[in-house]
């Protein structure tokens, strides 16, 4: 699709978000009471926090949501139970986020599509947003990601926009009155950030793992602040008045019993979890194996209590002196 | 949507039949809907299907026949956890759900005109015996069929009477075996006192030509596939059933992950040679 690209001055910001209620209930970064940064929506411009590092909580809150009801059961039969999605529009998603979704498209969208996912989804409007990494950021510089609907690359005294679907477009020419002519976007790398890693790597003598495991208290907070972790689990519960219902629930393969089967336990030790999480987040599984869905967002260096950085098992050798 | 429908809801089932096996061991008897019957009569000995028990919720379980003529599929359940309690309960008629089947099947094609030996472990009798099952109704399409049964004391024997009576028939060859015998009458049966790899030690096979099919606990699989390699059978031969708490069934909830592969989609039913180097996997 050939890209629209065009210039919003930041005056006008405001103005262009009213435009973007139009194809949905509007959400983007906001901080909390408590000084958290999360996706909420925006009753106001005001809310609006454009210069934010990164939400505790990923935009996959919006796909996958922390507990779902997946099914009901009444009169002898299940039926799809998830709850309608009305259109949305998030603003403000950084390139990594971004990757992230496109990365959970992969998993959610391939045949057979998940019906609660790819509803919700096709009800999603994504705007991206250029960012400034900090000390927790390991993406390459600057990147751009194209998937989403449009994307706003700030510049000097305004945004750079550029469409890449067709909702994309539609965003622009419905809010065509309030760009302008500006100059073109400087050009941006895009793609992800870590190369693939030898499968290998975690049996790797490397002491680190040891060191890891050995301050690891398996609390899980990468693994539910990660934009690409989505391991869920599934009970079912059952009324009194005989119907039950299933829900699907955010799951962690830092817990112990997500190794369990009765009378066993595959990934009983810390040491194992953390090899284990390495692997899925860096090599890949069927039928991603091989693709790394880390996408540098920083978010599991930055909450995690004893300070563990998977990252440093891929840093290079530091030269011999 | 239809597949969609398919894989995300179960479709209503009945409870015709039970027979209780052991103290805690039932073989169940299901009739799905109409509409589940053509996706079902594809079930491959090896793969699986989820079980719903309303209000409790679903369980992975391989099948211990194929399908019946009449659609009807047996299912042999332990009492081991949340749903397993509740479906113990349930009589006949009572509404049920399946979804399925899943995952990879024994590779049948590829075992025609070889001999078979099947290993099975307490529980682990189940899925093998749908595979029995099949070998011995197309027994002219296969080589010798040996089972090597082990449960840990007689009464814990499932299908004792029928593999015997099968075995009577002179299709297959029958070794079983338990861990102990009390001294008592019920102890009292003629099979053999000893671990399972115990039984496949004295056993004169054809190993370069046999394929092995394996269920049981844990501990099982790491011994009989060294003992099965030591006596000459090949990895890619070896075929392990594996167990893992499949919440979703098709690839999605991570919960069977044995390193980069899924057991729900790239299993239940593995090579030995395949799961070298994968530490949860045995």
């Amino acid at each position: 699709m050939e890209k629209t690209k065009t210039f919003l001055k930041k005056s006008r910001l405001n103005q262009f978000l009213e435009t973007l209620r139009i194809f949905g209930e509007l959400h983007g970064p906001t901080v909390s009471e408590s000084g958290v940064y999360c996706f909420s929506p925006l009753h106001e411009p005001a809310q609006l926090q454009l210069d934010y590092r990164r939400t505790q909580i990923p935009p996959k809150k919006y796909l996958l949501p922390f507990r779902e009801e997946i099914l009901h059961y009444a009169s002898g039969t299940y039926r799809e139970g998830h709850s309608g999605a009305g259109d949305l529009v998030l603003f403000g998603v950084h390139s990594c986020d971004l990757e992230g979704i496109a990365y959970l498209d992969r998993v959610f969208l391939a045949d057979p599509a998940d019906p609660g996912y790819s509803t919700r989804r096709s009800h999603l409007t994504l705007v991206g947003t250029s960012c400034e990494p900090d000390d927790f950021c390991f993406c390459p510089e600057g990147r751009e990601s194209s998937s989403c609907d449009l994307f706003l690359a700030a510049s000097q005294d305004g945004f750079h926009l550029s469409s890449h679907s067709a909702r994309g477009a539609a965003l622009l020419s419905g809010a065509a009155h309030l760009l302008t002519k500006g100059p073109p976007p400087p050009r941006r790398p895009s793609g992800t950030c870590l190369t693939p890693q030898d499968p290998q790597l975690r049996f790797s003598e490397n002491p680190l793992w040891h060191k890891f495991a050995s301050t690891c208290v398996s609390c899980g907070a990468c693994s539910v602040c990660c934009p690409t972790c989505y391991c869920f689990d599934v009970r079912e519960y059952a009324s009194l008045s005989g119907g039950a219902l299933r829900i699907r629930e955010w799951d962690n393969c830092l817990f112990a019993s997500h190794g369990e089967v009765a009378g066993a336990n595959f990934r009983p030790d810390r040491l194992e979890r953390l090899r284990y999480r390495f692997l899925h987040k860096y090599c890949g599984f069927t039928p991603l194996q091989g693709v790394n869905s880390c996408v540098g967002c920083g978010r599991c260096k930055e909450v995690c209590p004893v300070d563990i950085d998977l990252r440093e098992l891929t840093a290079p050798e530091p030269e011999e002196r | 949507m239809k597949q969609a429908q398919h894989t995300h809801v179960p479709i209503a089932a009945r409870l015709i039949e039970r027979t209780d096996l052991s103290e805690d061991t039932t073989l169940f008897r299901i009739a799905p809907e109409e509409r589940a019957l053509a996706e079902l009569s594809s079930f491959v000995p090896g793969q699986f299907v989820q079980l719903s028990v309303p209000g409790a919720g679903e369980i992975p379980i391989s099948p211990a026949d194929l399908p019946a003529p009449d659609g009807t599929l047996e299912l042999c359940v332990r009492r081991v956890g949340h749903v397993t309690e509740l479906l113990h309960k349930q009589r006949p008629g009572a509404k049920l759900g399946i979804r399925g089947p899943f995952g990879s099947g024994f590779p049948l094609r590829e075992m025609a005109g070889r001999p078979v030996l099947l290993l099975a472990g307490g529980l682990g009798i189940a899925p093998l015996r749908s595979l029995l099952m099949h070998l011995l109704r197309q027994r002219n399409r296969y080589g010798e069929i040996t089972l090597m049964y082990g449960a840990k004391q007689p009464r814990l024997m499932l299908f004792r009477e029928e593999l015997t009576a099968l075995a009577a028939e002179g299709g297959m060859r029958l070794y079983l075996t338990v861990d102990f015998a009390p001294e008592t009458a019920e102890g009292n049966h003629s099979c053999a006192i000893g671990l399972l790899p115990d039984l496949l030690k004295g056993f004169r096979f054809d190993a370069a030509t046999t394929y092995a099919a394996v269920c049981g606990p844990p501990p099982l699989y790491r011994c009989l596939v060294a003992d099965l390699e030591r006596a000459g059978v090949a990895a890619e031969r070896i075929l392990l059933s594996l167990e893992r708490r499949m919440r979703c069934g098709v690839g999605r909830c991570c919960h069977c992950g044995l390193g980069q592969k899924l057991c729900c989609v790239d299993g239940p039913v593995f090579r030995a040679g395949e799961l070298k180097g994968i530490p949860e996997a045995l």
